[in-house]
């Protein structure tokens, strides 16, 4: 099951990937053993029972947490840190309530020290992408959930990273915006390809989205499959409906389902 | 049921002063709680004579430079501890150990080292306003989202950066708290410490009115500090509102 084929010059590759950590004094092992790869201008989403790791991973490929055990490679160096050539959008947002939707949009460029004008430009160009002009002045507590990622996602693409790492990033979000956000990145998407990392716990959005799906097990997290989606693109919402969109989308529930009851039973 | 009109707050503290104004004419009323018309008109000649400027001045020279010296010294070793931890380590055993000690008792120390002036004053009133400033940036640079740091980081932002931009502003409105009970100090510990020794200010006046059993002055003496505490909290309170005004949208102030 486990292997779609390996991409010559990946631009995220990942061997033997392992994340220990200690909670309350107790050995937490998050992660054992994987091996990744991601190439150039790939979707590829994450899904996995709540607490298998999935998280943890895109954090570690952000370089906000130290990898413990394998190799992480991004562009065939080590991740040391943090950097933004690989921006990421979280699920709580993390906007900066003190500062407006444009002074959020144009952070990166700032810090950057770019001049007004430059940032005044993108501001605007990002803000009309994402459908948001009119609430540039507006602070993000005056903000629906689903405008607030719209302005989190304009503030990741401001520093335009080659790499988007997206974690749960409509999972706070009610359904129908959850299906519009869908749409509206799947459109970015085509028009940028940038490579893409973005996790989920939504079966229908990770197959609606991506070229591959990789599917984690219970934890310690690991690589159960990694299901190639070959469904025509641009892909409107209606695909969810197709025959071949079923196909897949029972296949990897089937997939999932056992890791979701072991996930479960440990819980409980 | 109709809200009632604001002026209804009003009624009971009108009432009060009424009663208190009749009884005090009546010859009611104890020596020292002379008619409230009385220490009016005495707050009048003190402001005709001038005297109440030169004694306000002295007071808020000695509370507000004091309180600006704690505020920047507090908040600045306060954020420090909150961001780092050598400095956090260094601090807060400091803090712990002589938070609960009242600074007041320093006093006659502190007259000893800087003498009977206003230094004096001016380093009491600093320590004790140092506190309330100190763990308000602390706590308030601690509760900086962690999320909002790997934003940032993300972004490509320095620690510097991060400090001024993300630690800064997460820690404001714990700090404006702080600020807050650090202001109404200010005016307190400065009443004391001119109680104990002075030859100006709104404490002296209310210790000199003491000696000539002027209840009169005294009165005019502590409604002046309570109107220029309330000014200053005013004030304080203003610049607050311009300081968050994304962040109290989220909060239940905004309504």
């Amino acid at each position: 099951m486990t292997g779609a084929a390996p991409a010559a010059g990946a631009v995220i590759a990942v061997r033997n990937l392992g994340k220990t950590f200690t909670r309350d004094g107790r050995r937490v092992e998050a992660m054992r053993g994987f091996d990744l790869k991601i190439a150039e201008g790939e979707f590829v989403t994450v899904v996995g029972p709540s607490g298998c790791g999935k998280s943890t991973f895109l954090h570690m490929v952000g370089g906000f947490e130290p990898v413990t055990e394998g190799e992480l490679l991004v562009d065939g160096r080590k991740v040391r840190g943090p950097g933004p050539d690989r921006g990421v959008v979280f699920q709580e947002f993390a906007l900066f309530p003190w500062r407006t939707v444009a002074e959020n949009v144009t952070w990166a460029l700032e810090i950057a020290g770019r001049p007004r004008a430059e940032r005044d430009a993108v501001a605007e160009r990002l803000l009309a992408k994402v459908g948001l002009t009119q609430f540039r002045q507006h602070y993000p507590a005056e903000l629906s959930g689903g405008m607030k990622q719209r302005v989190a996602i304009a503030r990741t693409l401001a520093f335009d990273p080659r790499i988007l790492l997206m974690d749960e990033p409509f999972g706070a979000l009610d359904a129908q915006n959850r299906e519009l956000m869908q749409e509206d990145l799947q459109v970015l998407w085509n028009e940028t390809r940038k490579t893409v990392l973005f996790i989920t716990h939504d079966i229908d959005e990770a197959i609606y989205l991506a070229d591959r799906v990789v599917v984690f097990t219970a934890r310690p997290g690991r690589v159960k499959a990694d299901v190639r989606i070959d469904l025509p693109r641009p892909r409107a919402i209606e695909i969810k409906k197709s025959t071949a969109y079923t196909a897949y989308r029972n296949r990897i529930w089937d997939l999932l389902r056992d890791e979701v009851l072991l996930a479960r039973r440990e819980e409980g | 049921m109709a809200r009632p009109p604001r002026w209804v707050g009003a009624l009971v503290p009108l009432l009060l002063v009424a009663v208190w104004e009749i009884a005090a004419r009546r010859g009611d009323a104890p020596e020292y709680l002379p008619a409230p018309s009385v220490i009016l008109a005495e707050l009048g000649a003190l402001v005709a004579s001038g005297d109440l400027f030169v004694h306000a001045a002295a007071s808020l020279y000695r509370a507000l430079g004091a309180f600006a010296i704690g505020a920047v010294t507090g908040a600045a070793v306060g954020l420090a501890a909150g961001t780092l931890r050598a400095v956090e380590r260094f601090y807060e055993p400091i803090i712990s150990l002589t938070y609960p000690v009242p600074k007041i008792a320093a006093l006659p120390i502190v007259f000893a080292w800087f003498g009977l002036g206003d230094v004096s004053k001016i380093v009491i009133i600093t320590i004790s306003v140092f506190y309330p400033i100190y763990i308000a940036a602390f706590f308030g640079a601690k509760g900086t989202s962690r999320v909002h740091v790997w934003a940032a980081r993300n972004m490509g932002a320095g620690r510097w950066q991060i400090f001024r931009r993300i630690v800064l502003p997460s820690a404001l409105p714990q700090l404006f708290n702080g600020l807050r009970v650090g202001l109404a100090l200010s005016f307190i510990v400065m009443v004391v410490a001119e109680l104990v020794a002075s030859q100006r200010g709104l404490g002296y006046l209310i210790a000199f009115s003491e000696e000539q059993t002027r209840f009169d002055i005294m009165y005019a003496a502590i409604l002046t500090i309570g109107v220029l505490g309330f000014a200053a909290d005013r004030v304080l309170l203003a610049v607050r509102r311009r300081a968050l005004k994304g962040q109290l949208l989220a909060t239940a102030e905004a309504r």
